[in-house]
């Protein structure tokens, strides 16, 4: 073994700044090669005492040292990375080129949970694709005034139970803009935003995941004129119980094409997600004050729509604190096309063949808290001719009732969700 | 102009003479050599006289590496104790080397012993990671060692190294992941995302931990204490003894779960706090799943009986609770152990390898306990 002094008195002392950083090789490079050969052993001189960074640990050195106002680039072309990225610093903006243009795959990823993982207030993303991740794609925490713009997290061997649970994930934030984004193939959900508050979601496009988009245990959230199709179910509106943030609503859903969502559900059993039978178009479980409105729902072929309490999914419930009850449902204004012809579900299987009609458009689970009316819960006008079913899942789905009747009622119109960084 | 060449001068002044670790109070330098930890005979690495060599009383698991720490206060400081806290004073450095004995034929092995300085002949290292108390607060990051096992280098973002280990089942080859520096603060920054980074083995209880206790294999109080001809009761008397602390605290050491005397439920408890409570605490990045894993088992569902998963996707393994009471082989948390997979294992960061006797004690704790959870109805199930 050669020996050298571990205190060569010739050395200089050659601290680290951030204007040292070598630039981000434009280059594709096989990272999950580089990264394992230990780039340290060529440094014993004193002159050059850093590691000639490849692309990887460039860009995860860049996240770590980066300062408010700083925008990190992620230049065309398809990088390969090994490891998760993280992001703790504020203010930061990470751009590409374009979501089919500059693209973060992690195929070959050997560690970290996400894609990237995300803490930090001010934070925007445009303009890129993560391809691939193990986990979730991109996962951001505990941030207030979060940005995702035309960013497209897939994976890209279609809809697979290996996929990873979410692709867009803000959780415990708040001033939320998903725009112009693209959810594909996530094995719980495409766009997820979870207890959080004030989010809008809009002009994006969610497919072949088993959630399009879910919004859950948040509050004041617009989610409109986005696309949700082939996914398992379109758009889910969710409060769960056992969860530090919980009582959700206040959501407004609108101008949304919510179709075709008839994928076979592949979520890992265990997971909420897989309770959702396919063929579900939008499901409000749990919530109050939803808002939804001037939707297109086509061909959704469990139910175009649900309302249902928790109780629905037959899990037990041990949190005291929790509402299982939807209520203060408003649904106005929608079309509704074909849908219902295959239903996933043994309750509404039962109803189609005892019908011999397509299961209705507008499905209610019946459940409500003693001493509430129909109203309470669900009012419905001006939806074409979009018929209904209350499942009367109270007596053992015995009795369901098809009157649309107690349930014309004139809901209240939500206020527009306004977010800090779209005052 | 000589104001802004005194940060550079400063340390360059006081690498000439003496064996005392060197602290940088605002950048990183490049090698772990220009702190000065330790002595370097070429043969051995050797923690200067004046560090005092500890280990926790309940280790965290990395992969079988051993560890060898040191702590270092500069002369004339103390730490406090407040509110139960150590505060460190600034200029206060802690390391951990992390290490494998080697084999006759370069294969690495399991740590056994931990070692009060490492011999070349016999141990590889492979990263230190040290923790440097500032002005602003702790700074935590990593030096990576290089091939040759003559300096370690720092590396923001990490490094991944591939290690070949034996062990009982035969050889395994992995990548053993050097953290970057937010990853760092994953774990060491406990209340998230605002809190700041702390020591998690150099804190009250962990160091309340009897030093040369048989079986546990704690270090006497480093090769130094002839020094200090200390043969302390515990690390915090060692402390004591420097200088470090003004009075020796009452300090119960804290449970570990390599206590073979200690019941299983204390040993549970305390494997789960100091492998998943730095998260797993009501403030914690993992608070987002309200699954509590920090010792305190405030009730039985934040424990994980029969508590559904929230967002594990595929680290539920298709099973429906995180802990099922007598049913191990149900749980979604012995299940996350016993994986290895990025997505699915946990704890997410600080192993590839999974921990055989962590598993092992889980899986007994859970299998003994009474009760059991309901068969969902699935009335609206997709399956």
């Amino acid at each position: 073994m050669r020996k050298q002094p571990l205190f060569p008195v010739q050395c200089k002392l050659d601290l680290i700044r951030t204007r040292d950083l070598p630039e981000t090789s434009n280059m594709y490079t096989d990272l999950r090669i580089a990264v394992l050969v230990p780039v340290a052993l060529t440094l014993a001189a004193c002159g050059e005492p850093q590691p000639q960074l490849g692309f990887e640990e460039s860009l995860q050195r860049q996240l770590i040292e980066a300062q408010p106002g700083d925008v990190i680039s992620i230049p065309a072309g398809t990088h390969e990375l090994t490891r998760g990225l993280s992001l703790n610093a504020p203010g930061v903006t990470i751009r590409g080129a374009g979501m089919d243009r500059s693209i973060l795959s992690f195929r070959n990823q050997i560690q970290g949970a996400e894609g990237l993982l995300v803490s930090a207030d001010d934070f925007v993303i445009e303009d890129l694709a993560i391809e691939d991740s193990v986990g979730d794609a991109l996962k951001i925490s505990d941030s207030d005034n979060v940005t995702i713009r035309r960013v497209r997290t897939e994976w890209t061997a279609g809809p697979l139970e290996t996929n990873g649970a979410y692709g867009i994930y803000p959780v415990q934030s708040s001033n939320i803009l998903i725009d112009g984004s693209v959810a594909i193939g996530a094995s719980d959900a495409g766009i997820y935003v979870g207890q959080s508050t004030r989010i809008i979601v809009r002009n994006s496009r969610a497919e072949y995941n088993v959630a399009g988009i879910e919004i859950e245990n948040s509050t004041f959230a617009d989610v409109h004129d986005n696309v949700a199709t082939n996914n398992t179910g379109g758009i889910l509106v969710f409060d769960l119980p056992n969860l530090p943030v919980q009582g959700g609503r206040n959501t407004r859903v609108f101008n949304n094409r919510i179709v075709d969502n008839n994928t076979a559900n592949f979520a890992p059993e265990g997971n909420i997600v897989a309770t959702v039978p396919a063929g579900t178009g939008l499901m409000v479980l749990a919530n109050d004050n939803i808002e939804v409105f001037g939707n297109e729902f086509a061909n959704n072929d469990s139910a175009n729509m649900m309302v249902v309490s928790y109780h629905i999914t037959g899990l037990p419930i041990d949190d005291e604190n929790y509402d299982p009850f939807p209520e203060s449902i408003h649904v106005h204004d929608n079309s509704f096309s074909g849908g219902g012809a295959a239903p996933d579900s043994e309750p509404l299987a039962l109803l189609r063949e005892a019908t011999g009609q397509a299961v209705p458009d507008i499905v209610w689970d019946g459940t409500m808290v003693p001493g509430k009316t129909a109203p309470d819960v669900l009012c419905m006008r001006g939806n074409g001719d979009a018929d209904f079913v209350n499942l009367d899942a109270p007596g053992g789905f015995a009795a369901p009732i098809f009157e649309i009747g107690p349930h014309d009622c004139a809901g209240a119109e939500l206020p527009e969700v306004s977010i800090s960084t779209e005052p | 102009m000589i104001r802004s060449l005194l940060p550079v001068l400063l340390p360059a002044l006081l690498l000439a003479g003496c064996g005392e670790p060197r602290f940088f109070e605002q950048d990183n330098p490049p090698r772990l050599s220009d702190w000065n930890l330790f002595r370097d005979d070429g043969a051995r690495l050797i923690p200067r006289e004046k560090t005092l060599v500890f280990a926790p009383a309940n280790p965290l698991f990395t992969d079988y590496a051993g560890k060898l720490r040191t702590m270092w206060l500069p002369a004339g400081a103390q730490a406090r104790l407040r509110e139960g806290e150590l505060e460190f004073p600034v200029g206060s450095i802690l390391s951990k080397t992390f290490y494998y004995p080697t084999g006759a034929d370069g294969v690495l092995l399991e740590s056994a012993n931990h070692e009060n300085e490492l011999d070349r002949q016999q141990h590889r290292m492979i990263e230190t990671r040290l923790l440097v108390r500032r002005e602003d607060g702790w700074h935590a990051m990593a030096y990576v060692w290089n091939e040759q096992q003559t300096e370690a280098f720092l590396r923001v973002a990490g490094a991944s190294v591939p290690v070949s280990l034996r062990r009982e089942s035969g050889i395994e080859d992995f990548v053993y992941f050097v953290p970057n520096e937010n990853q760092c603060a994953g774990c060491h920054v406990t209340e998230h995302p605002d809190g700041s980074l702390r020591p998690l083995g150099a804190v009250p209880d962990q160091l309340a931990a009897a030093i040369g206790n048989s079986g546990s294999g704690h270090p006497a109080a480093s090769g130094n204490s002839d020094a200090f001809g200390e043969g302390h009761s515990s690390y915090l008397a060692a402390m004591r003894a420097r200088g470090w602390l003004a009075e020796l605290p009452s300090q119960l050491p804290a449970a570990s779960w390599e206590d073979s005397e200690a019941n299983l439920e204390t040993r549970a408890g305390a494997y789960l706090d100091i492998h998943c409570g730095h998260c797993h605490n009501p403030d914690g990045a993992a608070d987002t799943s309200a699954l509590v894993l920090d010792g305190a088992h405030r009730n039985t569902i934040e424990l994980g009986v029969c508590k559904t998963p929230v967002a594990a996707g595929g680290g539920a393994g298709d099973l429906l609770y995180s802990i099922h009471p007598g049913a191990p082989e149900r749980s979604i948390l012995l299940y996350r152990m016993e994986s290895s997979e990025p997505d699915e294992m946990m704890p997410e960061l600080g192993r590839s390898l999974a921990h055989t006797e962590g598993i092992a004690l889980i899986r007994d704790w859970i299998a003994a306990m009474a009760g059991d959870c309901p068969a969902p109805a699935r009335a609206f199930g997709a399956r």
